[in-house]
């Protein structure tokens, strides 16, 4: 079909960006890679189609079509061949194609991703879709819109709600699919909000996610969140869907949100600082500042030494040549809470010995390890206690 | 979770156990340098507590110390005296926790959580470097509020690594940055990734002979790393490899899971990465040779730690968020081990 309009670009897929001479060629390499029940081998049409058969026949939720590119996973969107691929993605191959591809480039030694056709060269004529696709003068088309060209039937919605009820209770294959959907915030047609990413996953989408200036990152929009997906055959990368840090996900639970400190003003530094440019001047400032550091780190050298040959008493003795690097406010500082003696055995000069921790030595490991040094810790533990009112944070900032 | 899939136990590998483990995932692992007499750990968590242990010669570990910030810490690190720790934490500061004295003291800001802070100590000067989700790079004076330089990163960092005279920062949307420190710092290069995805963990190599920085091994959440030299003198010295993803058993499918941390024997030039599948391996990157891999260990590792001598290898145990919050299982405990290691990172004999 493809290749009767010689001008035409090649027929294409959209799951792994790869290209075919003919769309018969495709349909069949889209079955056997992408529509290929990994249970029982049988191949299916579409992804819908998959996912409805592992999920009737095995009683197994896919979440994704396998082999795909991360971003082009989704497995309820239909596509047959170069039928139902997003209008977007459609204008993006385009252009990939007409502008001097990057995004093709490095290759991955999985299989799947093995083969990727670069060849087609042609303009960005406006009449290169293939005849598949329906054309969308209107460039990409707002989801509503694309509602009405999707080769899909009215039944098609309330099925995959259905479909997506059902997974919590199913077996964590894919651990991915039971997230709930506050993480990522998947409307009920996912397909859009893949959709509108049309960069191949090679080229690094810029993500949208600013940092918010309260700190807290904030998850990238649902429509241009990048998917950690593999690319490898029936393999599944153990990652939370969004291509975000767990970190990060993880700091936004409400458990791990920082306290809010009392009545101590946010510290921003200020003021902003400039980007650095590598001109003389500068280059001396920084020389300047370093000056008095240099001096104190000489100091602590000499400090360290002296423990090191254990000639001082110890910390304590320590403490005065570091006291320069320790900023004046240190006063108002005082330990609020009633410390364990503060690190009664640093001062202690013990060699240590190679061979350490040889299976000799773990006899004592048991319970005797420091009990006494365990109650003190756990005295320490309620942090309430040691933080009463952002004391600590106030001194340098205000 | 990792039970039911058939996972290992607590300690399969029969290492030793540091004592009252952090009370939330360990986040940070540092040895103390070795202008220290003796041997200490500090561990952060994302309890909010820096934690310090002696470690004796018998391999007793002894908590010394604690430290609480205003949130989960995501770094942390020692002064090269190691008479003070660096603590990172998402309430988006930077503190400095003079163990001497018990007392900490505010050193660094950014706009959003700081997920990594480095003591780089250069000839002509000393600094802290601080990298975070507000996508900059900072370098203090301790003593100043105000930083003394401050770069733009090109998205939220995601890992970073000091060696002097090289720092190297990964990046989300897969990026890297190199710094030189000589004189000053200033950037040297941006890096195209050769990894595909989303960048985990990344420590810098030294060259066997000059024992110059020379490259930088860069983790992703694919189980993969990636080799990278700075100038490869051969395109081929490049290179990456697959690790963390035990056999596939559901259903034909394999899981990858994420390459948590990546460290160097301080010795051998070996190194050994952690992954959330819960195993470590040791690697020879030079022979291309995997040294060992441990035993399966019932929640993932989420850091590791050589102390100086290379005589003693640390990881922490504890649920990393990669499933989800939902996997999350607050009565599970966490640990840290530590565990004899001269003799396993020894490279293959050429």
């Amino acid at each position: 079909m493809g290749r009767k309009k010689k001008k035409a670009s090649k027929p294409w897929c959209w799951y792994c960006n790869r290209e075919f001479d003919d769309e018969k060629i495709l349909i069949q390499h889209q079955k056997a890679k992408h529509f290929k029940c990994h249970i029982c081998h049988k191949k299916l049409y579409t992804g819908p189609g998959l996912s409805i058969h592992c999920m009737q026949v095995h009683k197994e939720a896919i979440d994704k079509v396998p082999n795909s590119l991360p971003n082009r996973s989704n497995i309820e969107i239909e596509i047959y061949g170069m039928e139902g691929i997003p209008p977007e993605d459609v204008k993006e191959h385009e252009k990939q194609k007409s502008g001097g591809g990057k995004g093709s480039d490095s290759e991955d030694d999985e299989p799947a991703a093995k083969k990727k056709a670069t060849t087609a060269l042609l303009g960005p004529g406006p009449s290169t879709v293939s005849p598949g696709i329906l054309p969308t003068p209107m460039g990409p088309a707002p989801p509503g819109m694309y509602h009405g060209h999707m080769p899909m039937n009215p039944m098609m919605p309330p099925f995959m709600q259905a479909h997506r009820m059902m997974m919590p209770g199913m077996r964590p294959l894919f651990p991915a699919v039971s997230m709930p959907p506050t993480s990522t915030s998947k409307p009920t047609f996912p397909a859009y909000s893949n959709a509108t990413i049309s960069a191949p996953p090679t080229t690094s989408t810029t993500s949208s996610s600013d940092p918010k200036e309260n700190g807290e990152v904030k998850p990238p929009a649902a429509n241009s969140c990048p998917l950690v997906t593999a690319t490898g055959a029936g393999s599944k990368i153990i990652h939370p869907p969004e291509d975000v840090s767990v970190e990060e996900i993880r700091a936004r639970n409400i458990k791990y949100r920082p306290k809010p400190k009392p009545d101590a003003p946010v510290p921003q530094p200020q003021p902003a600082p400039a980007m650095i440019t590598p001109s003389t001047s500068q280059a001396e400032v920084w020389v300047a500042a370093h000056m008095n550091a240099a001096v104190a780190a000489a100091r602590q050298q000499q400090a360290a030494a002296a423990l090191r040959r254990g000639v001082l008493g110890g910390v304590v003795g320590v403490l005065p040549a570091s006291m320069p690097r320790v900023p004046v406010s240190m006063p108002q500082m005082a330990p609020v809470m009633p410390m364990l003696p503060v690190m009664p055995q640093f001062n202690l000069v013990r060699q240590l010995q190679p061979g350490m921790l040889l299976p000799g030595g773990m006899g004592g490991m048991g319970g005797m390890g420091g009990m006494g040094g365990m109650g003190s810790m756990g005295g320490m533990m309620p942090m309430g206690a040691m933080f009463p009112g952002g004391v600590m944070m106030q001194p340098r900032y205000r | 979770m990792f039970n039911q899939l058939g996972g290992g136990s607590s300690n399969p590998n029969k290492d030793l156990e540091v004592m009252s483990p952090p009370d939330d995932t360990v986040s940070a692992l540092e040895f103390s340098p070795p202008s220290l007499q003796q041997t200490f750990l500090i561990a952060g968590s994302w309890d909010c507590r820096v934690r310090c242990w002696e470690v004796e010669a018998s391999g007793k570990t002894v908590p010394k110390a604690a430290q609480a910030m205003e949130g989960p810490i995501l770094d942390v690190a020692w002064h090269d005296d190691g008479t003070k720790v660096f603590m990172a934490s998402t309430d988006k500061s930077v503190k400095c926790w003079d163990l001497a004295s018990n007392q900490t003291v505010q050193v660094a800001a950014h706009e959003a959580p700081v997920k990594t802070c480095h003591w780089i100590k250069a000839p002509n000067y000393t600094c802290l470097m601080t990298t975070s989700w507000d996508k900059t790079i900072k370098f203090w004076d301790t003593r100043s509020s105000v930083p003394i330089m401050n770069m733009n990163l090109s998205e939220r960092c995601y890992c970073a690594d000091v060696d002097y005279p090289m720092a190297v920062v990964g990046t989300a949307d897969r990026g890297i940055c190199l710094y030189s420190l000589e004189g000053k710092p200033a950037e040297y290069k941006r890096v195209e990734s050769p990894l595909k995805h989303q960048h985990r963990c990344i420590a810098i190599f030294k060259d066997k002979k000059t024992k110059q920085p020379t490259g930088f091994a860069l983790g992703s959440v694919e189980g993969r790393v990636a080799i990278q030299y700075v100038n490869p003198t051969n395109p081929k010295d490049n290179f990456t490899f697959k690790c963390h993803r035990p056999p596939a058993t559901t259903g034909g499918y394999q899981d990858i899971y994420a390459v948590n941390d990546i460290a160097f024997h301080p010795a051998h030039g070996t190194l050994a990465t952690v992954g959330s599948d819960g195993s470590f391996s040791f690697w020879d990157k030079d022979a291309r040779t995997r040294l060992k891999s441990s035993e399966m260990l019932d929640q993932p590792l989420t850091k590791c730690a050589f102390n100086h001598n290379g005589q003693i290898f640390a990881y922490a145990v504890g649920y990393d968020w990669s499933k989800g919050h939902e996997h999350f299982n607050p009565a599970k405990k966490n640990f840290i081990y530590l565990r004899a290691c001269y003799e396993d990172l020894k490279p293959r004999s050429t």
